[in-house]
């Protein structure tokens, strides 16, 4: 598929006098699964929208394949942002049915693909005559999964499409997800809370903290510059002596410390009295967003 | 999720050190075709970028090769190479550790020797 580059620089966003992404770049890139990850109320929901112009921004750009997106249905074509629905619509029950949804992403997407949907339909069990506020929450996050992916744009943005789904259907979702990257290779962009059973689906992770980019990295290579380094207290302080130290645990004598360094002084580390272990995502996510509360 | 993945190291390495279990099992024999990117990935739940890191570590390593529009397949000798690219990092992984642990227990060099020796016999009698 031909994708093109979705870029943002300098975005800036503010609700009221709450300034919620600061001066944010990112470049996503074509034929990659992204994963977005960061906190309640990091900018996860508003740094999407203005990806997708679906959302104003205060300040900056985002380009697709170098145009703005803003007011650019031909760049917005290339584009599919399935949002999560809601059971209210309007301040009443959302009495929209899910064929009503599907034929009106139908006209929206250029690239909609009516067999793969019915495909989905049958394998999700949904029913189109059903009205959007009858539907239970995983129900719902189905119909934004098959939207999302029938729509088969070529930058396709889920957000916390698992919430809601039982733990067989989350499974099976990542199962689709990776079928259709095998066959179509488009860009994908996953927001989770539920992060170590997505880990390994990401080809790279994007960590949002605080309205700011903190990482946007290959998932392996970023997980692999993280340890946890326990042991006597004088000994670890020893070996982690030029090593990035994020969270200190002490009970006692014993200490436990999360660091990041490269993979040269961690190796150096492995040689002395102390015992090293390595960090899944959600750990790495945990010390380096945590700020503390965690403990 | 992952099936039998875990968190102890790099999905990549783990991928690769499956299938060098496989061969050593012979559950892929010399000049046998081993599953393709994406059947990893699916059957894995893996990216198939990952998937294919694993994989050509162990073109690298001329364990496996690639077949130009076919697919992997096992090299000549594959197990054997395993095999010697195990030997190599076993000191390191396995003796050292071993001596480190005995050592914080105050065991003497003669003591853990002698329980090596007793082990090596217990492995023959099998």
């Amino acid at each position: 598929m031909n994708a093109g580059i979705l870029k943002a620089e300098g975005l800036c966003k503010s609700y009221r006098d709450k300034e919620v992404l600061h001066n944010l770049d990112l470049t996503i890139e074509p034929g990659k699964i992204y994963g977005l990850i960061g906190r309640n109320g990091a900018g996860k929901t508003t740094l999407l929208g203005i990806l997708t112009a679906q959302n104003t921004k205060d300040s900056g750009e985002v380009t697709y394949d170098g145009q703005p997106v803003w007011e650019n249905q031909k760049a917005l074509d290339n584009i599919c942002f399935s949002r999560e629905l809601q059971a209210t619509l309007f301040s009443g029950p959302n009495n929209l049915k899910v064929k009503h949804y599907l034929k009106s992403a139908a006209i929206y997407y250029p690239n909609w693909d009516m067999d793969y949907a019915l495909r989905l339909l049958d394998e999700f069990k949904l029913e189109t005559k059903k009205k959007i506020s009858q539907l239970s929450k995983g129900q719902m996050s189905m119909v934004t999964i098959l939207i999302a992916l029938a729509s088969r744009a070529p930058i396709t943005i889920l957000d916390e499409p698992a919430a809601g789904l039982d733990v067989v259907m989350r499974e099976r979702f990542y199962q689709i997800l990776l079928e259709d990257f095998a066959q179509t290779n488009r860009t994908f962009v996953v927001s989770t809370h539920i992060i170590e059973e997505a880990a390994s689906v990401f080809d790279r992770v994007i960590i949002l903290d605080e309205g700011r980019i903190l990482e946007n990295a290959e998932t392996e290579e970023l997980v692999g510059q993280f340890r946890y380094i326990s042991g006597r207290e004088d000994v670890v302080d020893r070996v982690c002596n030029g090593l990035q130290v994020l969270s200190t645990h002490q009970m006692g004598r014993h200490k436990t410390v999360a660091v990041r360094g490269n993979v040269g002084k961690l190796a150096a580390a492995q040689e002395a009295e102390v015992d090293i272990s390595p960090m899944n995502l959600q750990n790495v996510f945990v010390s380096l967003c945590g700020h503390g509360d965690a403990q | 999720m992952r099936g039998t993945l875990n968190d102890q190291s790099l999905i990549y390495l783990q991928i690769a050190r499956m299938l060098e279990d496989d061969i050593l099992r012979g559950v892929y024999r010399e000049e046998e075709q081993v599953p393709s990117t994406n059947e990893l990935a699916r059957g894995y739940n893996i990216n198939p970028a990952t998937a294919a890191k694993g994989i050509n570590l162990l073109v690298a390593d001329g364990i496996l090769y690639k077949r130009r529009g076919i697919g992997m397949f096992v090299a000549k000798g594959a197990g054997d190479r395993v095999k010697q690219k195990r030997k190599a990092a076993f000191y390191d992984g396995f003796v050292k550790p071993l001596v480190k642990e005995g050592a914080s227990l105050a065991l003497t060099g003669e003591e853990i020797t002698a329980m090596i020796q007793q082990a090596i016999g217990e492995e023959k009698r099998k």
